[in-house]
């Protein structure tokens, strides 16, 4: 390891629209050319951010495909993180209170843990997120540390807060909470916790999660 | 006797160039000859002084030669990210500046850009410059710090006296626009807290006609200082492929030759508008990482100068009463607080506005369900917010990509094949806050 191998920028420095050593692929671009690739995959565009739906099972391969091609040339996998989708019929009715139980809009009939991985490309300047949904009761993905040796921290706090199993993991461990934890803190059906404030007149005010604000509100 | 046990010896791992280590004549081979397959473990931290607040490191040494070290962290996860799903947006912003505690700005913006990206909204143009200003001046608080503790732990008590030093101004500035050394949760979605104070440029003039001159004393004293060349060069090499391969951003990419930087590479807040160079080094190692910062920070002041001289007028936050934080602070006698004009008017005046300003401050405003990745240069590389909204008044799910989190993956592999004291330089080096690396 030397610093013979930094590249040279033959761009200058990167801009909108250039990278390091080339142009940029518009967000449709980079969207036609993975669904050309890999006729499985859904894309969607939002707030000019690229997020392309792929199966479990063809992650690695849209992973390596976006770190290999040479127009992608994703060479950083910039954050990989979950979200928890959980199963239900959940409606928005404690909305108006300040602090209490989230509450989210689902119809979902099975639980998904959607996780995130966010490739950028510093050679072109591009980024787009690849959006794996799993089953919350086993959720398994095929590790990306072959690829990116960087998902190692990223998918050990994924497997902490959610559950994930990342299949081929060198040390699949908690990372944050401590190594005895039970349960996956960020998985909706985990509860905040906390202890009731004292407050005047020998009243308590329960924790965050706890609190019916409603009367209050309404 | 000695060429005779270190020729069947097993080739010692260690950088080039690094042999000047290595006691001639051979005793210090003969030594670890003798201890051959026998490697020691050895816990560094959590509460030891030179690893930057509670990281612990565990060492597999061989002799005193790294042959592995392994990060273990979490002995400060406060469950920001969690907590932060049972508060409204606005109140977000509270919980975030105190993720990476010498950076609390940049986790302000980049948060405040997130929601104002789900909201379809943009903060008004002073207020981006106001941000901007803020932000550079928060790099170089951070930068300084860095500077302080690093040179402390390599020895130079004198460096970390006029690094707090000069970061104390930098903080009283802070202090008085926000009323708050840190954390300030002054940059809030749509704008600021409150606008900037009338003697806001002329505070920046001093710190602008000061820091310069500081500066090049840090450069005075530690450039050729030969302690300060020896303990960093060569140590903690990480080029620009094994940057990428880690994730590693910001000044230890940078370091490595590439010319990669947010602000210019995805320009957010403004930063188009300003001119500035992307500093950059070839060497790769904890010397380069010490220039890059160090010249950063001037760059930083030729942001600072020309978002000053371009200062814009007007409102600092939306105008969208349903969006805008609607409570007013003014500077009293004895220091910033409710304003008294605005309390007349919603307790006097306006029922209305009374009703909204209580809405608002207990209910927050919803935003549209939605995720955005969003982000921003920060003093120790990209800082992201992966933000979800399931459309209500709070945060479905926020993740934070901390810089120092994913650099800290690097040590290992900076480490190896050095001795245990490198092992200070190379963590200094890569600056790792363990307020954002726990979260």
């Amino acid at each position: 390891m030397t610093g013979d191998h930094a590249p040279a920028p033959a761009f200058g420095v990167p801009a909108p629209g250039r990278g390091l050593t080339g142009e940029a692929l518009t967000t449709e671009r980079l969207a036609q050319r993975l669904v050309e690739a890999f006729p499985g995959a859904t894309t969607d565009i939002q707030h000019g951010e690229l997020t392309v739906h792929v199966d479990p099972g063809t992650i690695i391969e849209v992973l390596a495909f976006c770190r290999d091609d040479d127009d992608f040339a994703c060479e950083m996998l910039a954050d990989l993180a979950g979200v928890h989708w959980p199963a239900g019929d959940h409606v928005v009715e404690r909305q108006a209170s300040t602090t209490g139980w989230p509450e989210y809009r689902t119809t979902r009939e099975r639980g998904v843990i959607e996780v995130q991985y966010v490739v950028r490309s510093v050679s072109r300047n591009h980024w787009l997120r690849l959006s794996v949904g799993v089953d919350d009761d086993d959720p398994r993905l095929p590790t990306a540390t072959i690829l990116y040796p960087t998902a190692n921290y990223h998918e050990r706090e994924v497997y902490d807060f959610f559950g994930v199993d990342f299949t081929g993991h060198p040390d699949l461990t908690r990372i944050l909470m401590p190594d005895d934890w039970v349960g996956h803190p960020h998985r909706k059906d985990y509860p905040l916790g906390g202890v009731d404030v004292p407050y005047e007149n020998d009243q308590f005010i329960p924790p965050p999660d706890e609190r019916d604000l409603r009367e209050v509100v309404d | 006797m000695a060429s005779d046990q270190t020729a069947g010896a097993p080739a010692v791992v260690h950088p080039d160039d690094r042999d000047e280590l290595y006691v001639d004549g051979a005793d210090w081979e003969t030594v670890v000859d003798a201890v051959e397959d026998e490697t020691i473990t050895v816990n560094m931290g959590p509460q030891h002084p030179s690893t930057h607040g509670v990281l612990r490191l565990v060492l597999e040494l061989d002799g005193e030669t790294v042959r592995k070290l392994t990060p273990i962290i979490g002995y400060l996860h406060t469950g920001i990210e969690k907590n932060a799903e049972y508060r409204t947006w606005v109140q977000g912003t509270t919980f975030f500046t105190r993720m990476d505690y010498l950076s609390p700005l940049f986790n302000e913006t980049a948060f405040s850009i997130g929601v104002e990206r789900l909201l379809g909204i943009e903060a008004p143009e002073r207020a981006q410059a106001v941000r901007v200003i803020l932000m550079e001046f928060n790099r170089i608080a951070s930068h300084l710090v860095w500077l302080a503790t690093g040179g402390l732990e390599l020895g130079s008590t004198t460096m970390m006296t006029f690094g707090f030093r000069e970061r104390e101004h930098v903080l009283d500035l802070f202090e008085s626009q926000s009323g708050l050394r840190m954390n300030h949760a002054y940059i809030r979605p749509g704008g600021l807290a409150q606008d900037v104070t009338d003697d806001f440029v002329e505070r920046c003039d001093a710190l602008l006609e000061l820091l310069p001159r500081k500066i090049a004393e840090y450069e005075a004293l530690l450039l050729r200082n030969p302690i300060w060349n020896d303990r960093l060069r060569g140590v903690g090499i990480i080029d620009a492929p094994t940057c990428y391969a880690y994730g590693v951003t910001g000044p230890l990419l940078r370091a490595a030759g590439v010319p990669w930087d947010l602000r210019k590479a995805a320009p957010y807040s403004g930063y188009d508008r300003y001119e500035f160079d992307v500093v950059t080094e070839d060497a790769c190692d904890s010397f380069a990482r010490f220039v890059v910062r160090v010249e950063e920070m001037r760059q930083s002041l030729h942001i600072i100068r020309q978002a000053l001289d371009t200062l814009p007028g007007g409102p600092v936050m939306v105008a969208d009463k349903r969006i805008a934080w609607p409570s007013q602070q003014s500077l009293g006698a004895d220091g910033i607080g409710n304003d008294p004009e605005y309390i007349r008017h919603i307790m006097g005046e306006s029922m209305e506005s009374l009703i909204n300003h209580f809405k608002l401050v207990t209910q927050g405003f919803p935003v549209p369900a939605g995720q955005v990745y969003v982000p921003v240069e920060s003093p120790r590389g990209e800082l992201g917010y992966a933000m979800t909204s399931s459309g209500t008044n709070k945060p479905y799910r926020v993740h934070v990509r901390d810089p120092s989190f994913v650099n800290l993956q690097a040590a290992d592999l900076m480490t190896r094949g050095h001795m245990v004291a490198d092992v200070i330089a190379v963590v200094a080096s890569l600056d790792p806050v363990m307020g954002g690396v726990d979260r």
